[in-house]
């Protein structure tokens, strides 16, 4: 489905990637795991088209097309979606519009009717069952007021409303204590399909206790320095990144 | 060194004399103490930002003449047409409830015309408002509309400024409202234009409030590109008065609005809410200004600036707490967005305190549109152009949803869409 080779990116003239390379395939769930600085939140905000950061070479492909030429909405509608580490707040646009205007653009896209103001509202009233989240928040702003855990909710409700190919989540599990962590995970593992990937990015492993990975590839200054199994994650628990040579000033957890 | 141009004295010249002689009277006085009045410059404190726009040739002096065409507008309520400021007796709708009269000035009794002459003009700062002075001094007719003491209007009552601009001239439309004590309406006044000649609408409206008077005053500002609109707005408030202005304005070659509001009476509030957008090369400048003349009162004013293009929004906020005005709430928000490097906004507030006792807030900002929220936006698969609008509209949302009337807000929406559409070009 996804096929990264040898990327490089860099940010203001800084290179932050250095060549990473990876394959992920339909039904499959990812985990990247590295210390901060690793480069991690660059490669979800460079797959989902923030041209704040720049792509000097290499290649990556979504079902064979190069997912690099398309602009940010495009990348969106052929089915790639970024949970944010910090969702932005937008005062003034309300949920409910921001969610129906972006349900409304995958399926003119798709070639499907549109969703008028009633059918959409029992849609997104359903959805924010899934993820808990009490439907009066569809008339407030777009993440306004929201806490840190609410955020993070609403991240993976519109996964849940948009249904992507591969759905990138950027440090997903920040910021929740364990009953949000428990809602979000249920939400993650119900977006699991044959033909749905997952790419999680993660500081910690706690989140991969809740949603089990296949594989887990670890990043460091900018490249994959080691990947493996499930049990990689639980290796990095225990010893820290130290023993792959890797420096992390923040290894406590 | 270079003169400084004078007003032409063909701009102090009315057309018609079919007004009460008091009132002639206060058009002739008006008009010999113009007769040397300068034409306001960059140097001009109150025009420093706008004397650059005002383009008025002696061609556009002439009243532009009563057309009686029916207006475009289909509103629900009482309405009243003035086409290039005369008034429109066919088109028009009267309010047929007890309590409230309008009358057109030249219809008005030599009592009701000297009691009215005594009024006109009071509740502005002469010094401030130069053209509404002009428009005192031209004014060929107007409305007087009182509303009886309790009196509560049922419906909106419309005044649809009709300007046809199908050959050079000028309108002055002139307004009074006196509001008696407790009585309630809401007035919505709506400015359009037809034609392609160059006009001038220079007009004026007054509110004086009674003990424990409401009224919402609605103010849409949509003439045409040939159309220089330079309005005021003067508002008396007496004891728990209560008044809330909404004026959404759309930019054009010169539009300017002075609104002033005196809070003679204590206990008595005031809201002051305003949208200008503007796009190409238009202008608009809203120069407000609120008087605590009274202990114990309050105001709330809210004003919102959207410039794309080239063009040049202005906002002036003063507010002046005199010495007796303790217990004062003041409060004033202006915020800007510039939607092209080529736009400019300029804002001053201007805060005079002379009271110790009060509490007065002021903030103002200028921006432009986040990108991480239209990155946001997009990587949800909204187009980039939605994406701007969506942002837009969100700066200026708050203040259209609270116009407490429909079809104003449908109106101020559709003009709003039109300005998204030429703004926001598709990708």
């Amino acid at each position: 489905m996804l096929s990264i080779k040898n990327l490089h990116a860099s940010v203001e003239g800084k290179e932050i990637l250095k060549g990473i390379n990876l394959e992920i395939k339909a039904g499959e769930v990812h985990a990247i795991m590295g210390p901060n600085g690793s480069g991690k939140s660059t490669l979800s905000q460079v797959l989902a088209g923030n041209d704040a950061f720049e792509v000097t070479s290499g290649e990556v492909t979504l079902n064979g097309d190069n997912l690099l030429d398309l602009e940010t909405e495009e990348r969106a509608r052929e089915g790639i979606f970024l949970a944010f580490q910090y969702p932005v707040e937008i005062p003034g646009v309300s949920n409910l519009q921001f969610l129906r205007t972006a349900v409304n653009a995958m399926r003119k896209h798709r070639g499907e009717e549109e969703m008028n103001a009633a059918e959409f509202m029992k849609l997104a009233k359903e959805v924010s069952k899934q993820v808990d989240l009490d439907p009066a928040f569809l008339k407030r702003g777009v993440n306004e007021g929201f806490s840190g855990g609410e955020k993070k909710r609403n991240e993976i409700m519109q996964a849940l409303l948009l249904q992507p190919k591969l759905a990138i989540l950027d440090e997903t599990d920040s910021g929740l204590d364990i009953d949000a962590l428990q809602v979000v995970s249920n939400g993650v593992n119900a977006l699991r399909a044959e033909d749905r990937a997952i790419l999680m990015v993660t500081h910690y492993q706690r989140l991969l206790n809740h949603i089990v990975p296949d594989y887990v590839h670890v990043l460091a200054g900018g490249r994959i320095v080691k990947s493996g199994g499930r049990e990689l994650a639980l290796e990095l628990e225990e010893k820290g990144y130290g023993w792959l040579g890797i420096k992390d000033e923040d290894t406590s957890n | 060194m270079k003169s400084v141009p004078m007003l032409s004295g063909a701009f102090l010249q009315p057309a018609g004399q079919s007004l009460p002689d008091p009132l002639l009277a206060v058009r002739n006085e008006r008009a010999a103490a113009l007769a040397d009045m300068p034409m306001p410059t960059r140097k001009t404190e109150n025009w420093k930002y706008s004397s650059k726009y005002l383009k008025l040739t002696e061609d556009m002096a002439a009243t532009l003449p009563a057309t009686e065409k029916a207006s475009s507008l289909d509103v629900p309520g009482y309405r009243i047409v003035l086409n290039n400021g005369a008034i429109n007796r066919a088109d028009s709708q009267y309010p047929d409830q007890g309590g409230i009269t309008v009358q057109h000035f030249s219809d008005l009794d030599a009592d009701d015309a000297s009691s009215l002459a005594q009024k006109l003009g009071s509740t502005l700062d002469a010094e401030q408002t130069q053209f509404a002075q002009i428009n005192s001094a031209r004014f060929e007719d107007g409305l007087l509309i009182r509303l009886a003491a309790n009196t509560v209007l049922d419906k909106p009552l419309f005044i649809l400024h009709e300007t046809a601009a199908t050959q050079n001239g000028s309108a002055f439309p002139r307004i009074f409202v006196e509001a008696g004590t407790n009585s309630e309406m809401t007035l919505v006044e709506a400015y359009v234009s037809e034609g392609d000649s160059a006009a001038l609408v220079d007009t004026v409206t007054e509110f004086q409030l009674a003990d424990g008077a409401n009224i919402t005053s609605i103010r849409l500002t949509m003439e045409g590109e040939t159309v220089q609109h330079i309005g005021a707005t003067g508002v008396l408030q007496q004891r728990n008065s209560r008044f809330e202005s909404h004026c959404v304005g759309f930019g054009g070659p010169l539009r300017r609005h002075d609104l002033q509001v005196r809070l003679e009476g204590e206990g008595a509030e005031t809201k002051l809410n305003g949208v200008v957008v503007t796009q190409g090369k238009q202008h608009y400048d809203n120069h407000t200004s609120i008087d605590h003349v009274a202990a114990h009162c309050n105001s709330e004013e809210t004003y919102r600036n959207i410039a794309a293009d080239q063009s040049h929004a202005v906002f002036n906020g003063r507010i002046h707490i005199h010495q007796d005005a303790q217990k004062s709430n003041a409060d004033m928000n202006n915020k800007n967005l510039l939607l092209s490097n080529g736009a400019e906004i300029d804002t001053k507030p201007e805060l005079e305190i002379y009271a110790d006792d009060v509490k007065c807030a002021h903030g103002a900002t200028i921006g432009q549109l986040d990108e991480t929220s239209v990155f946001y936006l997009v990587s949800r698969g909204i187009g980039r152009r939605q994406a701007n609008v969506l942002l837009t509209m969100a700066f200026i949302n708050e203040l259209v949803e609270q116009i407490p009337v429909e079809a104003v807000r449908d109106t101020a929406q559709a003009r709003l869409n039109d300005f998204f559409d030429q703004t926001f070009q598709e990708a």
